[in-house]
């Protein structure tokens, strides 16, 4: 469907472009005193030495969320690698020793070098174990294996760099409600 | 040859070879307008600028100068990278091009006025200074006529490239440069008319009498102001370059120094342009409201005022500073550290400066009282005089041209570029017609008014 | 005994047409049959659970709804055990909000209890619950959060899970090969009637009443019958699932090939379903004619080896200068050539003229047929070897006169197997292997060369009834310097074919009956080749 935006006419004032190129000048001006005289008001910051602040509902490297006793609550159902659109996440399913749980993943790799963190995973995960929020946008490594993520670093996060409201992560081994949520899966390790 | 040694009082000698210097006005200029472009340009996007470059010194650590370092950093890798030309050129014109703008920028200044004409006694003799480095009664035509030149720079570049970007850069900045000279001239033709000379110090002097170009020949200097951007070639009339079509237009074939030559020739090109508007249309040297003679017979207190703003200004730069560190104090960046002992010298150097300025200006206020002198009924100074004037003359079109070069940065980084036929039509059938008519009334008007 | 239920009739090409009105609107159907597979045959598909096309007819899910204009009014009646007869009126739910209501709770009904397991379900995708559900559209749980799911199967696999909610039976292991899950069993019976009247095993037993039915087995016996995995195919829901596919691979990553498996002469049609070049699993590919849904448990395994121990490609000069040399040639086939490799094999034979004499067959046994998905007879082509004029079976000759030849060059053949063909072949001074594995025959060859298997090339076979069928070549070879044997054969003879249409053409001017058929007018169930005598 063609839309049609209709612009609105200049008036002579307008198209004489004069007075408003003074008024774009006056704009401009405005922002470089600012930049000069409230420079810290700027809205960049010098980058390696200030980093900006992230939100937590920004979609950063993932993380796969854990179970009280420190297992991947990710069931390997595929949802992700079937939802993601660069097929970037790789899973392999095994069987495990729980009776109460069927399927956990072997392998659980995402290369970041491929995602493109549109977030569709964290959307499609029907557990709730794939996370995209933690907040870290950058990471370098020297080789361009060591980008792709296996299960071992999505698992390595610690449940005291996340808010106490977020009950999800704070049940995780380290977390505040981990005892809590231990009792509850009635394994108490002791 | 002797006789024309002993035409001028030897006085007279040292100070027309210092004047001289002046030609070097323009290419300082460089070091004021690139850092400035780059972070006002940065300030205007809200962003920070480059600011990384730094000088370790001992005790204070890196120091950054607020991105000045860019400078030298920009300039040693220019300096130092390779020079090439692509196969199959003409080398030697390939290698002369990028001499003629810069070598036109040596040569221009040489009819700005710096100060106005020195009248001093000196051993008894009253000798006469003109303020330019070259007393000629050609003056400002001189200069458009060196201005034109450096299209030839242009041409020779992309010609010589053998780079369709480069050629057909070339042309466009030729044919750019070529339409604007027309308007540049026309413009001027009022004040010209007005003031009844070519020698930009008697323009000066017309203005100081009566008043400045801007009140009397307001749509000129707005005419002018747009002809002088297009002829540097800048935003928004960049047309010879441009990413899309022409890369880098006809500077594309050139790297290393040779391009530093383009570039630093289009920047003192900046510098002489904006000293020509203040001298053309801001009154030049002239301090408004304040006579020549009123500085001259208060000389001290002059000076004393001119020290006075002096350390306003490094006061004004202090708070700055002290505001900037007060932030940096508070923020949770992790080289504050550096930044502050940064600043501690700053400040250290700031608060001398402040007191170095209150004591001169204390001290010239309280001991310098002119001695004059009445020759042929005008009152005459000695030569210490006159070089106080001029200095405070000095720093008056300098700062005037400062406020222009300001504006020609604020210009690029605030309006979109023109297509290249909207430049052209611009120049031939607005800006043109504009400058006639303007010209036509001037001319009426300062009949009918009883001008010369 | 009740539990005895009748065949489906099916619509066959000959079947009467007789008129209907269906949604009030006259269509010809066919008159033989039932209405599922009457309304099947003009386009209409009716859900259903519990009904296979070669399974008995039980009726117990209730989801093939649909309304019949009768005496008494409109009634709802089961599609799949609802005979067809002439004018009747049926009503879909196109038409009829009722149909749609009935079926969309019947469906509700059946998911009460089933858990939400799609995710890590490996029937999920290729789901019968999933895909009614789908269609019937009723998107939105009505059940109540605090009553949860429950579980109603055999008591003895019940827990409580930690959010207390009753739960069991997930993996119960109800034989060699199969896991049952009774969370997920629906109680369509399909295993039931299949066990009892296809494998004609009766091992499985639906127990307890009511909502409390659940599938198992005889007290102390297993799940363990050659057919056993066709369970896991006609369970509409993950309940059944194989141990050798299970969580091994998300179904809807499978790309699937048509295929015939060529380790039997009854050619049982098959999917060969694969992903990043690797075969997953074997699944039935229905042909009424052949193998209908069935597949052996041997055949359906044999992927496994698929990719293992093969042998790489060798180099074919030094088999040109092999073939180059004195002495007479025994040219050996196996039974899992193609009629393209056998093509190729008396090309070759006709080249070297005189000195050459081909053998085919197989050491291993021939089995009576099963009567479901298996002849018994593992020459799989051995009807095709007689259509193209070779001689069948006649390994004992070669084994009689080894002394005789020179050079033994065998296709797909594992002739060394046999401890007996070994000790007397090993005499034969040059011994050629064209074979995909590296098997007792490739070892003990001067020569090895490694081709491709056959489910890696485009080819035919005729099977034991004179059917025509046609091989599909899946992306899985291990190695892209493998060729299929008929390539390399027509190399050695000294013609190229560039690919297995032209060997298959070159095929129809040995076998007058081939010479009508192009791959493209084979059929994906196969043609019937007329006038053959077998």
């Amino acid at each position: 469907m063609v839309r049609q935006v209709k612009q609105k006419p200049m008036n002579w004032v307008e198209r004489l472009y004069v007075f408003e190129a003074l008024r774009g000048l006056f704009t401009t001006l405005k922002h470089a005193l600012r930049g000069l005289l409230r420079y810290e008001t700027l809205p960049t910051v010098p980058y390696p030495e200030m980093k900006p602040e992230i939100p937590r509902n920004y979609r950063a490297r993932h993380r796969l969320m854990l179970r009280p006793d420190g297992t991947p609550r990710c069931v390997a159902c595929g949802m992700c690698a079937a939802a993601c659109p660069a097929h970037c996440i790789y899973i392999e399913a095994a069987e495990t020793e729980d009776p109460r749980i069927e399927k956990a993943p072997a392998r659980f790799d995402i290369d970041h070098l491929v995602c493109v963190f549109c977030g569709l995973c964290v959307e499609a995960c029907p557990v709730d174990a794939l996370r995209m929020d933690t907040c870290e946008t950058s990471y370098v490594h020297p080789k361009r294996d060591d980008f792709v993520a296996p299960m071992f670093d999505l698992m390595t996060w610690d449940p005291k760099t996340y808010p106490q409201n977020d009950s999800q992560s704070q049940m995780a081994p380290g977390g505040t409600l981990n005892q809590q949520a231990l009792d509850a899966w009635g394994m108490k390790v002791n | 040859m002797m006789e024309i040694i002993e035409s001028k009082h030897w006085i007279e000698w040292i100070i027309t070879i210092a004047k001289f210097a002046f030609a070097f006005v323009p290419i300082l200029f460089i070091l004021l307008l690139i850092p400035m472009e780059r972070r006002g340009a940065g300030f205007i996007q809200d962003r920070q600028g480059p600011n990384r470059s730094y000088i370790k010194i001992p005790y204070f650590g890196r120091i950054r100068l607020f991105g000045w370092v860019q400078n030298a950093c920009d300039g040693t890798k220019l300096f130092f990278k390779e020079m090439f030309a692509p196969a199959g050129v003409n080398k030697w014109i390939y290698m002369l091009a990028p001499a003629i703008p810069f070598a036109i920028v040596l040569i221009s200044p040489c009819v700005i006025p710096w100060f106005a004409p020195m009248v001093f006694e000196f051993g008894g003799q009253v000798i006469k200074i003109p303020g330019m480095t070259v007393d000629t009664e050609v003056g400002i035509l001189l200069l458009f006529g060196l201005s034109s030149l450096s299209a030839y720079g242009a041409v020779l570049a992309g010609w010589a490239s053998k780079s369709k970007f480069s050629l057909l850069g070339g042309l466009r900045t030729s044919a750019m440069t070529i339409s604007y000279e027309v308007c540049l001239g026309l413009c001027l033709m009022g004040m010209l008319l007005l003031a009844g000379t070519f020698r930009i110090d008697e323009i000066i002097a017309w203005q100081d009498a009566n008043v400045w170009g801007i009140v009397a020949q307001p749509v000129a200097f707005f005419c002018f102001l747009i002809a002088m951007i297009a002829e540097t070639g800048r935003a928004p009339f960049d047309v010879a370059e441009g990413e899309p079509e022409l890369v880098a237009g006809f500077h594309t074939e050139y790297g290393a120094m040779q391009f530093g030559l383009f570039y630093m020739g289009e920047y003192s090109h900046i510098g002489i342009n904006s000293i020509l508007v203040a001298c053309l249309f801001l009154g030049g040297y002239s301090i408004p409201f304040v006579s020549m003679e009123t500085v001259q017979s208060n000389l001290g207190i002059s000076l004393g005022v001119l020290c006075g703003v002096c350390a306003v200004a490094v006061l004004a730069f202090l708070h700055l500073l002290y505001r900037y560190a007060r932030w940096y104090k508070t923020c949770k960046a992790s080289n504050k550290e550096v930044i502050l002992r940064e600043y501690s010298l700053y400040k250290i150097l700031g608060w001398c400066a402040v007191v170095v300025f209150a004591v001169l200006g204390v001290l010239s206020a309280v001991f310098i009282h002119p001695e004059v002198q009445m020759v042929n009924g005008e009152a005459v100074y000695g030569i210490g005089v006159a070089l106080g004037t001029a200095l405070i003359q000095i720093l008056v079109l300098l700062v005037k041209a400062v406020f222009f070069c300001w504006v020609w940065i604020w210009v690029r980084w605030t309006l979109p570029r023109f297509r290249y036929d909207h430049v052209m039509h611009l120049g031939w059938k607005i800006l043109l017609n504009i400058a006639i008519l303007n010209l036509v009334v001037t001319a009426i008007a300062a009949k009918l008014l009883g001008g010369n | 005994m009740s539990n005895y239920y009748n065949m489906p009739k099916l619509p066959t090409e000959n079947s009467p047409k007789v008129e209907i009105f269906v949604d009030d609107k006259a269509v010809m159907v066919p008159g033989d049959t039932n209405l599922l597979e009457a309304l099947k045959a003009v386009g209409i598909e009716t859900p259903h659970v519990c009904y296979h096309p070669y399974l008995p007819v039980s009726g117990n899910c209730r989801q093939c709804l649909v309304e019949q204009e009768g005496p008494r009014g409109r009634m709802l009646v089961i599609a799949c055990y609802t005979p067809v007869s002439p004018s009747m009126k049926i009503y879909t739910p196109a038409s009829s909000e009722r149909v749609k209501n009935a079926r969309k709770a019947t469906q509700e009904f059946m998911l009460v209890n089933h858990p939400l397991d799609c995710p890590i379900c490996d029937k999920a995708g290729e789901c019968t619950l999933q895909e009614n559900y789908m269609e019937a559209g009723q998107n939105e749980s009505r059940m109540r959060p605090e009553y949860g799911k429950n579980y109603h199967g055999n008591p003895a696999h019940q827990f409580i899970d930690s959010k207390g909610q009753v739960r069991g039976g997930k993996h119960v292991d109800i034989g060699p090969r199969i896991v049952l899950d009774e969370e997920r069993c629906v109680q369509c019976d399909r295993c039931v009637r299949f066990m009892r009247s296809i494998a004609g095993d009766e091992q499985l037993q639906l127990a307890s009443r009511a909502d409390h039915t659940y599938i198992t087995t005889f007290p102390g016996e297993k799940l363990d019958h050659e057919y056993d995995l066709c369970v896991t195919d006609i369970c509409p829901t993950g309940a059944m699932t194989a141990k050798h596919f299970r969580f091994q691979k998300r179904v809807w990553l499978l790309s699937r090939t048509p295929s015939i498996s060529m380790d039997d002469s009854l050619g049982a049609n098959i999917w060969i379903d694969h992903a990043e070049g690797k075969v997953w699993r074997l699944m039935p590919r229905c042909n009424p004619e052949v193998n209908r849904s069935w597949l052996s448990n041997t055949s359906r395994l044999a992927y496994q080896n698929f990719q293992k121990n093969r042998l790489p490609a060798g180099d074919i000069d030094s088999l040109k200068s092999v073939l180059a040399k004195e002495g007479k040639v025994a040219l050996v086939a196996g039974g899992s050539c193609t009629i393209e490799d056998l093509t190729a094999l008396k090309l070759l034979a006709e080249k070297l003229g005189e000195r050459a004499e081909i053998f085919t067959g197989s050491f291993a046994p021939v089995l009576p047929a099963d009567g479901i998905a298996k002849s018994g007879d593992p020459v799989a082509n051995r009807a095709g070897m007689k259509l193209l004029g070779l001689p069948t079976g006649n390994l004992e000759e070669l084994l009689k006169r080894a002394g005789e030849f020179s050079i033994l060059l065998s296709v797909h053949c594992d002739l060394f197997e046999n401890a007996e063909a070994a000790k007397t072949l090993e005499t034969i001074p040059e011994k050629i292997a064209l074979s995909a594995f590296d098997d007792a025959t490739a070892k003990a060859a001067t020569i090895p060369f490694g081709v491709n298997h056959w489910s890696e090339v485009k080819g035919t076979m005729v099977n034991c009834n004179g059917m025509l069928q046609k091989l599909s070549a899946a992306p899985t070879s291990p190695d892209s310097n493998l060729r299929p044997a008929f390539s390399v054969l027509a190399e050695l003879a000294g013609i190229s074919l560039s690919c297995a249409c032209e060997a298959f053409a070159m095929a129809g001017k040995n076998a007058e009956v081939l010479s009508g058929y192009t791959y493209e007018t084979i059929r994906s169930t196969g043609v019937m080749l007329d006038g053959v005598q077998l």
